[in-house]
């Protein structure tokens, strides 16, 4: 049986997929720290695999070091999502650093595509920031966050400005609770104008490690009015479209 | 790609057009021709070389210069703004040292107002551009414009012209472009025969040269381009993407897009812009008693978004992909042009609903920060071929 192996090498994290017959046979993650293709290296020590495909923004650096084909995060997030929900039209993938917006063909081909600029606004970059600014962990930014019943509306997208905004309110005296809210309201805000620039059509997918964030799906599925789909694990979805595509 | 591929123009300066002009100018200078430096296509070249005088095209396209432009200019705005700025307080760029004069166009609200900050360092004449040309007036004006500069050279560079020699400069110009016609219309064969890279090179010679100049170089490459097509050479593959750049002006630091483009296993096929096929398309009317009426209809032609409506660009955009079969357009907008950020959309909804082409916006500055994510985007567009 062969084993097809898909990573995605993004700016914060690094996935690894390991699929045999279709299914998902391993899993794992790791950061990715200052050095991708060591990071990368020790993720897959160990493990065996046919064939690999990379992916992510270290995708070239990794193919340099390994013997690997490489598709464009797009590509896979594409491949990956339409894989887990079949009748797919929208996607939201709002990774580390970046964000973009699919919007696919019924056979699965890409349509339209939006990605964020260079910076970091509206990402999980984003709000790994405004956590930290607003003592919150990373992981439970979100359910703090939908503690709040209103939200402080926040005008700064950028994440340096977002940040001096957010300790303006802080002493104000503001509920940090509402200005969490605020900060994913944001988010979404942004999410959904790169939404509409693609048409928004058919069933959405929202992938993506922010996809495991509460908060934004609660407000991202208000703002489209829509049931929005999340994967399982959404922010393996790039490394399994890898995979996927590898074994194509 | 063929790795035996000839050097198309091959006199030692290939892959440096900048070089090139600037060993042509420095050349017309020791013949004692005087230089005016310009800064953007809508120059009536044809008049300008009329009365003898050397057109050189200002530089404008490093990223070195706009550190010490942002001590004067705001950091966010055009960086082709700031470049040109940048040149000229640090005196770096060799075209402005050789001109005695400078022709400015209103092009746009940034650079107008950066012209004031160096007509005092040299003699500025700044030609007020029509922006509406279908009104009824546009085409007076403009002319008017242009006969206002001719007295401002006359009187800057001591020197006369003439009707006739105005209509033969157009003569000759007409003859000069339809020769730079033939040579991108290489780009439309599948694969295409002349590379980016090529057509720039030719386009930053052909500018500033008179037709007699230029018109025996054109010739020949046009036999060595007829010559690849015999021996079978070409760029990229039979299944590389045949992509059409338009958008703003693209030089120097700006064609990072043209290598991530290459890079990524794509072939420009279109150069659609200043620096490309745009100043070399149309043709001035001949023998119609009234030569600078001629320049101001066909200069008023140029679709640029500063112009408004400017329903030519789609029109042209259209020819382009019937005669050049893009696979993709592509729509490079320099950081803080307006004008072509947002003609952008209907650039973009043109090219998709009329022809079905995948299409993709890309804004950039003259800085490599963003190289990763434009190749992310350049390869999803190619994957989606």
């Amino acid at each position: 049986m062969m084993k097809y192996a898909g990573i995605d090498i993004g700016s914060r994290t690094i996935e690894l997929v390991i699929l045999e017959s279709g299914k998902i046979y391993e899993k794992y993650q790791t950061n990715t720290g200052y050095d991708p293709v060591q990071a990368a290296s020790q993720l897959l020590n160990g493990h065996h695999y046919d064939c690999i495909m990379a992916t992510g923004y270290g995708r070239e650096l990794f193919q340099m070091a390994y013997e690997s084909q490489t598709v464009t995060e797009i590509k896979a997030y594409a491949r990956g999502v339409k894989e887990i929900f079949p009748y797919a039209q929208t996607i939201l993938d709002i990774g580390g650093q970046d964000s973009k917006a699919i919007s696919l063909l019924n056979n699965g081909k890409i349509k339209k595509f939006e990605m964020n600029d260079r910076c970091a606004a509206g990402t999980g970059k984003f709000l790994e920031v405004m956590a930290n600014a607003l003592g919150f962990s990373i992981d439970q930014f979100g359910d703090e966050a939908l503690k709040a019943t209103k939200d402080l509306k926040i005008n700064s997208m950028c994440t340096v400005f977002a940040e001096s905004e957010v300790t303006s309110l802080i002493a104000k005296g503001n509920n940090r609770y509402e200005i969490a809210r605020g900060l994913h309201a944001s988010v979404v805000r942004r999410a959904v104008s790169m939404m509409k620039r693609i048409s928004i059509t058919g069933e959405i997918v929202f992938a993506g490690g922010v996809a495991k964030n509460a908060c934004i799906r609660h407000l991202l599925a208000d703002a489209l009015n829509q049931e929005i789909k999340v994967p399982d694990a959404p922010q393996f979805v790039g490394a399994i479209g890898a995979a996927l595509l590898a074994r194509d | 790609m063929n790795n035996n591929m000839i050097k198309l123009m091959n006199d030692g300066f290939d892959g440096e057009p900048s070089k090139r002009v600037l060993h042509y100018v420095k050349t017309k200078k020791e013949q004692n021709y005087p230089i005016v430096g310009i800064y953007c296509g809508y120059a009536p070249i044809e008049m300008i070389q009329s009365m003898g005088i050397v057109p050189a095209v200002l530089c404008s396209f490093s990223n070195i210069p706009i550190e010490s432009a942002e001590t004067v200019l705001p950091a966010n705005l055009c960086p082709l703004i700031k470049s040109s700025y940048g040149f000229i307080i640090e005196g770096t760029c060799p075209f402005y040292s050789l001109a005695q004069a400078v022709i400015a166009e209103t092009t746009c609200d940034g650079k107008k107002k950066m012209f004031e900050l160096i007509a005092d360092i040299k003699p500025t004449f700044v030609m007020d551009l029509p922006q509406l040309p279908d009104e009824s007036c546009a085409k007076d004006n403009w002319k008017n414009m242009i006969l206002n500069l001719k007295a401002f050279l006359e009187r800057s560079f001591d020197r006369k012209t003439s009707d006739e020699q105005i209509e033969r400069s157009l003569q000759s110009a007409n003859r000069k472009n339809q020769l730079m016609e033939k040579i991108f219309s290489f780009a439309a064969f599948k694969p295409s025969i002349i590379s980016w890279q090529e057509m720039y090179d030719i386009g930053f010679i052909a500018l500033p040269s008179t037709g007699e100049e230029i018109i025996p170089t054109l010739t020949q490459l046009i036999e060595k381009l007829e010559n690849r097509v015999k021996e079978g050479f070409y760029f990229g593959n039979h299944d590389s993407p045949r992509v059409l750049v338009t958008g703003c002006p693209i030089g120097g630091d700006a064609t990072k897009i043209y290598n991530i483009i290459e890079a990524s296993g794509g072939v420009v096929v279109v150069p659609d812009s200043c620096t490309g096929m745009k100043t070399f398309m149309g043709k001035f009317e001949e023998n119609t008693g009234d030569p600078i009426g001629a320049l101001a209809n066909r200069y008023l032609n140029i679709p640029c978004a500063c112009m408004t409506p400017n329903n030519k660009r789609l029109d042209d955009l259209s020819n382009m992909i019937d005669t050049f079969q893009p696979d993709v357009v592509i729509d490079f907008v320099l950081q803080a042009c307006h004008a072509y950020n947002v003609e952008s959309y209907k650039v973009g909804q043109h090219v998709s609903e009329k022809h079905g082409l995948p299409f993709l916006k890309i804004e950039s500055d003259y800085s490599d920060g963003d190289i990763g994510q434009l190749k992310t985007r350049i390869q999803a567009l190619f994957e989606s071929v």
